[in-house]
C-alpha cells in the first residue's frame, strides 16, 4: 500500500496529464461531434506543431509561445485546407477515418525524414520548474498545459452555447436541412470549425514539445486514451473531453501507483467498455 | 402575387415526386394543398423552402426568380418552413431553437420583439424556454416550430402537417394561430392531411394527386365537386 504522499503526487500528476488528453481530445471531439469527422490526422499534425515549435526554438531561439503563436494560424489555414478537400470529395464520416489514418502516416513519414526516429527533448531552463504545496510537487508546465486546457474548453463550451454561430453549428450537427432552411450556411461554418480545430491542434503541440519528449512513432502513443476521453465526455461537447481527461489521467495515475504503469492503458479502456456497456443517460 | 409556382417538377434521383405542380399564394391568404398520401405535398414545399432543388419550371418570390438562390438564403428572402414531423433540434434549448429562427442578419436585429411576440402567442414556451425542445410535449414542440419559423419574420410561412399527431383541442388552438397570423398580413401555404379542416381555414386551395395539381378554387366550390367530395371527405 503506497503512502498517502505517494497517491496524492500520483492524484496531481494525473490531473495535469489528464488535463494535456483532454486538450488533445478538444479538437477531435468538436470536429466528430459537430462536422461528423473523425479526424485521426489531429495526432499528427499535433506532433508536427510539436516538431515545428522545437525546431523554431533549436534554430533561432524563439521562445515556445512566440513559435505557438506562428504555428496555431498557420494550422488554422492546414485545418481549412483540409476540410475543402473533404467536401470537395464528399468525405463521409466513416471515409474521414480512413482518409485521415492515411494522412497520419504520410505525416509521420514527413517527420520522421526531417527530425529522423531520434528522439528530441526541447531543453529549457524551465522545463523542470515546480513549486510545492505542502509535500506535492507540481510541475509548472504541466499545470501550464491543463489551464490552457481549461480555459480552451470553457472558452469554446461559451461560444457554442452563446453566439449565434455557435448555436447554429450546433442546429446543423442535429438537421442540417432544417438548419439551412433557416439561413444557416453550414459550409462556412464548417471551414471555420475545422480552421479552429487544427488550431487546437497546434496549441495543444506547443505543450507536448514543452512537456514531452518527441519521437514520431509518439504519435500513435496518444490515440488510444484520448479516444476513449472523446467518446467519455460525449462527443461534440468541449467541456466534457476536458472532465473526462481529467478523470482518466487520475486514475490512470491511481493504478501506476497501486500496480504497475503497465496497468495505465487498462484504466482508460476499461473505464470507455463500462460506460459504453452502462450506456448512462450522460453519454 | 407573392408566391408562383408554375410547372415545378421536382424528383428524388430518377423518381419524380412531382411535376407539373402549379401554385399561387398571394399576401395575407392562406392556400391550402391537399392530396392523398403520396401525391408530392412535403416535396413540393420542400422544393418552395429551398431544401430540394427542382428540375423544370419556374418559382418566383416577391418577383424574383428563385432558381439560383442558395438553400441557405432563401429564408432571407421571407419564406419561413414549418416541416413535417416539426423537426426541432431537439438537443437544444426552447429558446434556442426560436433564435436559429432569427439566425438572418435581418431578423436578428428584431430577436427581442420577436420573441415577445412568440411568447405571447405561446405564453407556455416562455415558461419552458429553458428546456431541452426534444422533451417537450407533441403540442408544445408544434408550438416551437411554428415560433421558430415567425422569428424569421417571413412574408410566407409554409406549413407541413402542423395537425399530425396531436389531440383535436390542440388542433383547433394550432388553427386559431394560424388565421391570427394570416390576419397579420403573412401568407401562409398549409399542406395538411385533414382535409375539413384545411378547406375550412383555406382562403383558396388545391388537389395535388400524383404530382400535379389537378384542381384549384375556392373552398366552397372545390367542396361542391363530387370527385373531392367523394375521395377526400367521405361524403
Amino acid at each position: 500500500m503506497p503512502s498517502a504522499v505517494v497517491i496524492g503526487q500520483a492524484l496531481v500528476s494525473g490531473l495535469l496529464a489528464g488535463g494535456l488528453y483532454g486538450l488533445l481530445a478538444l479538437g477531435l471531439s468538436l470536429s466528430w461531434g459537430l462536422l461528423r469527422l473523425v479526424n485521426l490526422g489531429y495526432f499528427a499534425i499535433t506532433f508536427l506543431g510539436a516538431y515545428l515549435v522545437y525546431q523554431l526554438h533549436e534554430s533561432y531561439g524563439i521562445a515556445p509561445w512566440w513559435a505557438a503563436m506562428l504555428v496555431v494560424p498557420l494550422f488554422f489555414c492546414l485545418g481549412v485546407a483540409q476540410h475543402w478537400v473533404f467536401l470537395r470529395f464528399r468525405v463521409s464520416e466513416l471515409a474521414s477515418l480512413l482518409v485521415t489514418f492515411g494522412l497520419s502516416v504520410i505525416v509521420e513519414s514527413g517527420i520522421q525524414l526531417v527530425w529522423t526516429a531520434d528522439y528530441r527533448r526541447l531543453e529549457t531552463h524551465y522545463a523542470s520548474a515546480s513549486f510545492k504545496i505542502g509535500p506535492l510537487y507540481v510541475p509548472v508546465l504541466d499545470l501550464a498545459a491543463c489551464l490552457a486546457a481549461a480555459a480552451l474548453a470553457w472558452a469554446t463550451w461559451a461560444w457554442l452555447r452563446w453566439t449565434y454561430v455557435g448555436k447554429a453549428l450546433r442546429a446543423s450537427a442535429e438537421d442540417p436541412d432544417i438548419a439551412a432552411a433557416y439561413g444557416v450556411d453550414h459550409k462556412r461554418l464548417s471551414y471555420l470549425l475545422s480552421g479552429i480545430c487544427a488550431g487546437y491542434a497546434g496549441v495543444a503541440g506547443a505543450f507536448i514539445a514543452l512537456i514531452s519528449t518527441l519521437a514520431p512513432s509518439q504519435i500513435w502513443a496518444w490515440l488510444g486514451v484520448v479516444f476513449a476521453v472523446v467518446i467519455i465526455g460525449r462527443v461534440g461537447n468541449p467541456v466534457g473531453a476536458l472532465v473526462a481527461g481529467l478523470l482518466i489521467g487520475a486514475s490512470e495515475s491511481i493504478a501506476m501507483a497501486f500496480l504497475s504503469p503497465a496497468w495505465a492503458p487498462v484504466v482508460s479502456f476499461s473505464a470507455l467498455i463500462v460506460l459504453l456497456l452502462w450506456q448512462p443517460d450522460w453519454l | 402575387m407573392l408566391l408562383e409556382a408554375r410547372a415545378l417538377s421536382v424528383a428524388y434521383g430518377d423518381a419524380p415526386a412531382v411535376w407539373d405542380a402549379s401554385l399561387e399564394v398571394d399576401e395575407g391568404e392562406i392556400v391550402s394543398v391537399i392530396g392523398p398520401n403520396g401525391a408530392g405535398k412535403t416535396t413540393l414545399i420542400n422544393a418552395i423552402a429551398g431544401m430540394m432543388r427542382w428540375r423544370s419550371g419556374t418559382l418566383h418570390f416577391a418577383g424574383e426568380d428563385m432558381a439560383g438562390v442558395a438553400a441557405h438564403a432563401v429564408c432571407g428572402r421571407g419564406i419561413a418552413l414549418v416541416p413535417e414531423g416539426r423537426r426541432l433540434f431537439t438537443r437544444m434549448s426552447v429558446e434556442e431553437n426560436l433564435e436559429i429562427g432569427c439566425y438572418v442578419a435581418k431578423a436578428r436585429a428584431h430577436r427581442d420583439v420577436s420573441l415577445e411576440r412568440v411568447y405571447t402567442l405561446f405564453p407556455i414556451l416562455r415558461e419552458k424556454r429553458t428546456q431541452l425542445a426534444g422533451l417537450l410535449s407533441g403540442g408544445q414542440q408544434q408550438m416551437v416550430a411554428l415560433g421558430r419559423a415567425l422569428m424569421a419574420r417571413p412574408r410566407i410561412v409554409l406549413l407541413d402537417e402542423p395537425s399530425l399527431g396531436l389531440a383535436p383541442s390542440i388542433v383547433d388552438d394550432m388553427f386559431a394561430i394560424i388565421r391570427a397570423i394570416r390576419d397579420e398580413g403573412v401568407a401562409v401555404l398549409l399542406v395538411e392531411q385533414n382535409v375539413h379542416k384545411a378547406l375550412e381555414i383555406a382562403d383558396r386551395a388545391y388537389v395535388l394527386e400524383h404530382g400535379r395539381t389537378v384542381a384549384s378554387g375556392d373552398p366552397a366550390t372545390l367542396m361542391g365537386q363530387p370527385h373531392i367530395r367523394e375521395a377526400y371527405l367521405g361524403l
